[in-house]
């Protein structure tokens, strides 16, 4: 999916070499491995599963995981993983709600699987080099067809009544498809009996999200946001239907509903969003300039670009045009006129890796904003310039660099979002093989 | 804080430890002790499906620490059927709480729950813009408005007034530009988009525009509109050329306008020199950031796709 980047004019520019600082890294996520994490996590404890993807997983980048742990660690962390297993089929976000030998039919729905959950938990067995087959797979299958609403979308956990609880967004959407794509890859119709989600629902409902400036949203109507962008077009992968054009092997006229409407006016949006404005104070600066031009009339030539924030006026007539040296950090935002956050270099650059683009954005003066602006001087990322890290960020700006090639961090599974060594181990399961085998050798004969 | 161990209102209480599933559990935390035992309360309260006044009090202590435990708010939901709880009590203890944890999902769909059990709107226009004086482009709060719009029909009742005033203040917050939108072109109640509503909008796009041509926010929404609309881009040709002399470059305004402009040559017979010269001053001078993208533009010229 990915391709060479152009050269970038800024990079020329730049003397030092901005560097991942290799050592600091693996040291971050170690200590966060070894040790427990600080009590601030509290507000984070029902997304242990995650976290607990992010810190396994960064390791497994950075190539420190085998050599990091012992094979007696790397069994009680798959322990733990299968611990938070659900007795009806999915996995536990965090063992808190665990009611253990209490657990009855009127109490179990404070207890429920949860789907992002579930996606981070198969996640994080592979990445451990676990096979599955523990998994409860046609429980799980059987529960994820349960999460998914009538109108397409998937929710987040099944509450009184089988009713479907939490939010309605591609979140959801994305940890559900990609639940499927890890346990039956792309095969559709039932399989051992378990009947399939509803594809095309799921699709449309992608497709309504769409705003009116190409990104995607939470739900029609809402706000485009990057990462529900990133998210919906991760979940087509799963699916299998993203933009024809987007296919690796080129158009397919097999007249199935595909997502991403108008692929060129989301390329636009996505590409929106790399901006040189890195906090709330430049943010400000650059609105007022420029309604006080607007108010003064003075405008000339006095408007300051906000994604271009020098005064044209400033800039010698010269054959090739110097880049501002502001212009040599640029992150991503998330929305239309908001600041850099390490978290959208990750949405951002993923989405465009899966629909095939990364190309169009500048990854020499976004490498050089997560090294030089977010990477943090005890190792991982924080969300702004000057920010601690957290494990959040801390995974998506070296997932960032992993998906742009960076040396000594292994390549990328954007949509899967952990290495390619852990897809080949998850597309070289045995028992995943030969379901996805006996299928296609069904399908021919059909 | 007093302990649940040494408060004889819960002596008739076994708490449930947490069983993190052996010697090496992963992410684990170093939690205070004081939610340590909360949780183990609770534990033990859902076990015994308990619905009582304690138990709202116990999942209000949970909630201060840790917001996003997904079911301490169904189970406080349930509670507050059980008991018959007044709900505007319940209301005005989620305002601080809402204030406190910005950012957190399960308050919103908790006031969405009791806010439609109440059917009534009274208030929350007022609370939403209490909210927004912290934080104008919080993305729960604006989805919240959405919702509150559509279950109790409030098309009319203000809310575009109240978007232009946000507007006013911040003519950049693509938040309020997109309720704009959703408010004129989302209406689920029967009103038809008529001709003028549209032109209203193009027209109060521009006036936003020329108050402020580096401004991406009303571009893309007028260019949403003529979408809507199925109007050709070309329709703004002189309006974009305005913020966008080619013929004198030291007098470009926007960017925006320089993207408009190329769009439409790009549609235009004939005109792909022109389209390639704008997408030139975009990637060399006035918008460099996106030079790789222009160049990408200049690349699909002469095919059909285009993003207008």
């Amino acid at each position: 999916m990915a391709h060479d980047p152009p050269p970038s004019a800024a990079s020329l520019l730049t003397g030092e070499e901005s560097v991942l600082n290799h050592t600091r890294h693996i040291n971050y996520w170690r200590r966060c491995l070894k040790t427990f994490l600080p009590w601030q996590y509290t507000s984070n404890d029902s997304n242990r599963m995650s976290l607990a993807f992010f810190i396994v997983s960064a390791l497994d980048l950075l190539g420190n995981l085998d050599s990091g742990i012992s094979a007696e660690e790397r069994q009680g962390f798959i322990d733990w993983v299968y611990h938070c297993q659900h007795p009806d089929g999915g996995f536990r976000a965090f063992p808190g709600t665990d009611l253990g030998e209490l657990r009855n039919e009127e109490n179990k729905i404070w207890d429920p699987a949860n789907v992002p959950a579930t996606f981070f938990a198969l996640g994080l067995l592979i990445v451990l080099g676990d096979d599955l087959q523990k998994v409860k797979r046609r429980e799980c299958l059987m529960w994820l067809t349960k999460m998914q609403r009538s109108e397409g979308g998937f929710g987040e956990t099944l509450g009184e009544d089988g009713r479907i609880e939490g939010g309605n967004d591609t979140r959801f959407g994305y940890t559900g498809s990609g639940i499927r794509y890890m346990l039956r890859g792309y095969i559709t119709g039932p399989v051992d009996g378990v009947p399939d989600i509803d594809v095309d629902k799921l699709v449309q409902c992608i497709n309504i999200s769409e705003s009116y400036d190409g990104g995607i949203s939470e739900a029609p109507f809402h706000e485009a946001h990057a990462g529900f962008t990133h998210c919906a077009i991760s979940a087509l992968y799963f699916l299998g239907r993203l933009p024809e054009s987007s296919l690796p092997s080129g158009p397919r006229h097999d007249d199935v509903i595909r997502g991403i409407t108008n692929l060129p006016l989301t390329l636009h949006w996505l590409a929106s969003r790399q901006t040189a404005i890195l906090d709330e104070e430049d943010l400000y600066d650059s609105a007022e300039d420029e309604l006080e031009a607007a108010h003064t009339q003075t405008n000339s030539s006095f408007v300051k670009l906000s994604s271009f924030p020098l005064k044209p006026r400033e800039v010698p007539q010269q054959d090739t045009w110097p880049l501002p040296h502001s212009l040599q950090w640029a992150g991503m935002n998330g929305r239309c006129n908001k600041i850099a956050d390490t978290c959208y270099a990750f949405w951002v650059t993923g989405a465009l890796t899966v629909l095939g683009h990364l190309n169009i954005i500048d990854r020499a003066s976004l490498r050089r904003y997560l090294l030089d602006k977010t990477q943090h001087i005890v190792g991982g990322f924080g969300k702004v310039a000057g920010d601690p890290p957290d494990l959040y960020h801390a995974y998506l700006g070296l997932a960032t660099l992993a998906i742009m090639g960076e040396s000594g961090v292994k390549s990328f599974h954007t949509p899967l979002c952990f290495s390619q060594d852990a897809n080949d181990r998850l597309e070289a399961l045995e028992w995943r093989k030969k379901l996805i085998g006996d299928w296609q050798t069904e399908s021919l004969k059909n | 804080m007093t302990s649940y161990a040494s408060d004889p209102a819960w002596a008739d209480i076994e708490p449930l430890p947490q069983d993190d599933g052996g010697p090496h559990p992963l992410a684990a935390i170093a939690y205070k002790d004081e939610y340590s035992e909360a949780m183990s309360y609770l534990r033990a309260v859902m076990a015994k499906n308990e619905m009582s006044e304690r138990v709202l009090g116990l999942t209000e202590r949970i909630i201060g620490m840790n917001p996003a435990h997904y079911t301490v708010w169904l189970y406080r939901s349930r509670v507050l059927a059980a008991l018959s709880y007044d709900l505007r009590t319940e209301l005005a203890w989620l305002n601080p709480t809402a204030l406190k944890h910005l950012k957190n999902y399960q308050i919103w769909h908790h006031r969405q729950t009791i806010v439609d059990a109440l059917d009534s709107a009274d208030g929350e226009q007022a609370f939403i813009a209490g909210m927004m004086e912290q934080d104008a482009k919080n993305y729960h709060v604006w989805s919240y408005r959405q919702w509150l719009v559509k279950r109790f029909a409030l098309w009319d009742a203000g809310e575009l007034e109240i978007v232009e005033a946000m507007l006013q203040h911040d003519v950049r917050n693509n938040s309020a530009w997109n309720h704009r939108y959703f408010l004129v072109f989302g209406r689920d109640d029967g009103v038809v988009v008529e001709q003028k509503t549209i032109d209203r909008e193009i027209e109060y796009a521009k006036e936003t525009i020329r108050k402020a041509p580096q401004n991406q926010a009303p571009w893309n929404y007028v260019r949403g509109v003529l979408r809507y609309a199925k109007l050709s881009p070309a329709s703004l040709k002189e309006f974009a050329a305005g913020f966008a002399p080619v013929e004198r470059p030291e007098d470009i305004k926007s960017s925006h306008a320089l993207d408009l402009l190329a769009e439409i040559y790009a549609q235009e017979q004939g005109k792909s020199e022109e389209a390639v010269r704008v997408l030139d001053l975009l990637a060399e001078k006035y918008d460099p950031i996106r030079a790789n993208y222009w160049n990408f533009r200049k690349s699909q010229l002469g095919s059909a796709s285009a993003a207008a």
